[in-house]
């Protein structure tokens, strides 16, 4: 399923999205490593529902987001967002710090949302260890925290195997500086999200690698203890990317767990 | 050209194999090492080679703060700032200075500042630095803030001087709503202001925009020439003269009877250069602390980091002087030359350079060199 790239205009931003497949709408909110683009876990998602891969603000093609504080900001963002690309009510699956936002998003709006994917989310503070701290390693090192065996990844090579040009250093960068911006402090959480969670009855599908260096795998079973309506899937063998690192195994998991079946 | 006296007050009082077990001497170093009783004598020790500094005759006593590291344990620039306010009696007394974005309460800066200024007498020159990223991580402030909390916070400062309180303050970073400080400084409108660069053309910009006395530290002559274009650029804009007294510069300096234990003495030095300034990249540029122009400008500025230089070459390009009273003279008027400054910074005790040989230096200093370079 072939994808095209638009750009959405969200309060006096332009958002970059990447848009394909067929069926009914699934946003998708990235991490901290910005916009993969339309991967492979993405591709199969594509084949059962409308794929919606905007690129936050302040990350890779997107506008500037300067007066944003916090992913409480990202989040009122991307309701509006839902609103401004005509999406009606879609699923929501977000990764890493996407999907803190996605759970502050259905924190504030729940019934804007149907079923919520939750991927490695940050955003609560840990009963046990703590969030690595991202910004205080050289990026080629943290990658190699980030991921649990990249010899096992099959987009290794595309992703990550050739050095970045200089216009992709300067989006990382860019990149880094925006997640500085959105997660410095309180690091990486929201105190209040544990007492939002709650309210939050949407169907959810919390994934966790087991071997994730970055959020203590046991953040899992919090959001689940936390979501009403959640359950748990923990990959073996997988680090804190689980739609890289073990995309057809995700992309089955996000498939079923939405109920997608082929649209005409 | 006047001459200011420096010590970053130091703690090297462990064995260097410890220290090289850790990524960097900052953040990293555990606090184990930290030795109250020697700490306790050297603070003593500091401030009597201050003591002797302004009693010798040097225009200026600069301080400087960091955190979380041996390399420098004044942590309270306005603390010690008072100290000096109360055992010396006629030099400026520099703070270069406050680190302004990690502070979270402008409006206490200003009173203490104020009260520094009161206590000396009026000789405090308040520099405002903007730190370098170790205290973004020691006060846990968010680096992408970095200048616009400089900015900020210089503003209320500033306001807390000059505007007769109450008065509220709502601006991005602070808020406040009821400033009236009862501390206001003796200097009117308020004590002379300072500003170090290293890198970032904005900050020299921005100095020379308000007319602030405006330092590099440590940078080969050809970069702080080029900062100091900058500045000139940003007193054009705002129409304002720049004289040798808007201009300073940093370096290190030591002078003993012989050149022989002037340039062993020298040798001190080296540990700043290098050791302490030790690690990852991260520790001490966080994302976003740094402009894309600043980047810029520091890769272009540092083709050469201090800590792959010997200490020979240290001494060649002259971010390391030392020699005999007159030969530190004429290296000091060759500084002057090249850069038509009317400040000249010495950090003039370092690492485990000792307290005998610091005042020794210190003498020698205010009895040759300041008279040799006054007229400058």
């Amino acid at each position: 399923m072939r994808a095209r790239e638009t750009t959405v205009r969200v309060g006096g931003i332009d958002v970059h999205a990447w848009v394909g497949g067929r069926g009914e709408p699934v946003l998708v909110l990235h991490g901290a490593g910005g916009n993969r683009g339309w991967t492979r876990w993405v591709q199969q998602v594509a084949e059962h529902f409308t794929v919606w891969a905007p690129t936050h603000p302040g990350f890779g093609q997107s506008g500037d987001a300067e007066w944003m504080e916090g992913i409480d900001d990202l989040a009122r963002f991307y309701l509006w967002f839902i609103d401004a690309a005509g999406l009606g009510r879609p699923h929501l699956i977000g990764h890493s710090i996407g999907g803190w936002t996605a759970a502050e998003m259905a924190a504030m709006s729940p019934r804007s949302i149907e079923r919520l994917v939750l991927v490695a989310p940050v955003g609560l503070k840990p009963e046990d260890g703590e969030i690595l701290d991202v910004f205080y390693y050289p990026p080629p090192r943290l990658l190699g925290m980030t991921v649990h065996d990249p010899r096992a990844i099959p987009e290794w090579d595309e992703l990550f195997g050739r050095p970045p040009t200089p216009a992709q250093a300067e989006i990382a960068e860019r990149n880094r500086e925006m997640t500085a911006r959105l997660t410095w402090k309180p690091y990486m959480h929201n105190p209040r999200l544990a007492h939002f969670l709650p309210r939050v009855t949407n169907p959810a599908l919390i994934v966790w690698g087991r071997e994730d260096r970055i959020v203590p795998a046991a953040c899992g079973e919090q959001y689940r203890r936390l979501l009403p309506g959640a359950r748990l899937a923990v990959l073996d063998g997988c680090g804190h990317l689980p739609p890289v690192e073990h995309p057809d195994a995700f992309a089955r998991l996000v498939i079923d767990f939405l109920g997608g079946a082929p649209r005409p | 050209m006047k001459l200011y006296y420096f010590s970053e007050m130091p703690h090297h009082e462990f064995p260097d194999a410890e220290g090289e077990q850790y990524p960097s001497l900052r953040l990293e170093f555990p606090n184990r090492f930290f030795d109250p009783e020697r700490a306790r004598a050297n603070y003593q020790r500091y401030l009597d080679e201050y003591e002797l500094a302004d009693q010798v005759g040097f225009d200026g006593l600069m301080l400087n703060e960091h955190h979380s590291t041996p390399s420098c344990v004044n942590v309270g620039v306005n603390m010690s700032a008072a100290v000096l306010g109360r055992i010396t009696k006629r030099a400026k007394i520099l703070l270069l200075g406050n680190i302004l974005p990690i502070e979270d309460n402008p409006v206490r800066l200003a009173e203490q500042i104020a009260m520094a200024d009161l206590i000396s007498g009026g000789r405090v020159l308040s520099g405002f630095v903007r730190g370098v990223g170790v205290e973004t991580w020691w006060s846990n402030t968010n680096p992408v803030h970095n200048r616009e909390r400089f900015e900020e916070c210089h503003d209320l400062i500033v306001k807390c001087w000059t505007s007769p309180g109450p008065f509220r303050w709502e601006g991005r970073h602070y808020h406040f709503r009821h400033v009236n400080p009862w501390c206001l400084p003796l200097q009117k409108p308020h004590p002379p202001v300072w500003i170090p660069g290293t890198a970032s053309p904005e900050t020299a910009i921005w100095a020379g925009r308000r007319g602030y006395t405006y330092v590099p530290f440590l940078v080969p002559f050809d970069v702080a020439r080029e900062l100091f274009e900058f500045y000139r650029q940003g007193a054009a804009e705002a129409g304002r003269p720049v004289t040798p007294g808007n201009l300073g510069f940093l370096i290190c300096a030591v002078t003993a009877d012989t050149r022989a234990r002037a340039l062993e003495a020298g040798r001190h030095f080296v540990w700043r250069m290098g050791p302490t300034l030790r690690g990852p990249v991260e520790f001490f540029s966080p994302v976003g602390m740094r402009s894309r122009a600043g980047q810029r400008f520091a890769m272009r500025a540092r083709p050469r980091s201090l800590a792959s230089m010997s200490y020979e070459e240290l001494v060649q390009e002259h971010f390391i002087i030392a020699g005999t009273p007159d030969e530190v003279a004429d290296r000091f008027a060759r500084v002057q030359r090249e850069l038509g400054i009317g400040h000249l910074l010495l950090e003039a005790q370092e690492s485990r350079m000792d307290h005998p040989t610091t005042m020794r230096s210190i003498e020698l200093l205010g009895a040759k060199v300041i008279p040799a370079v006054a007229a400058l």
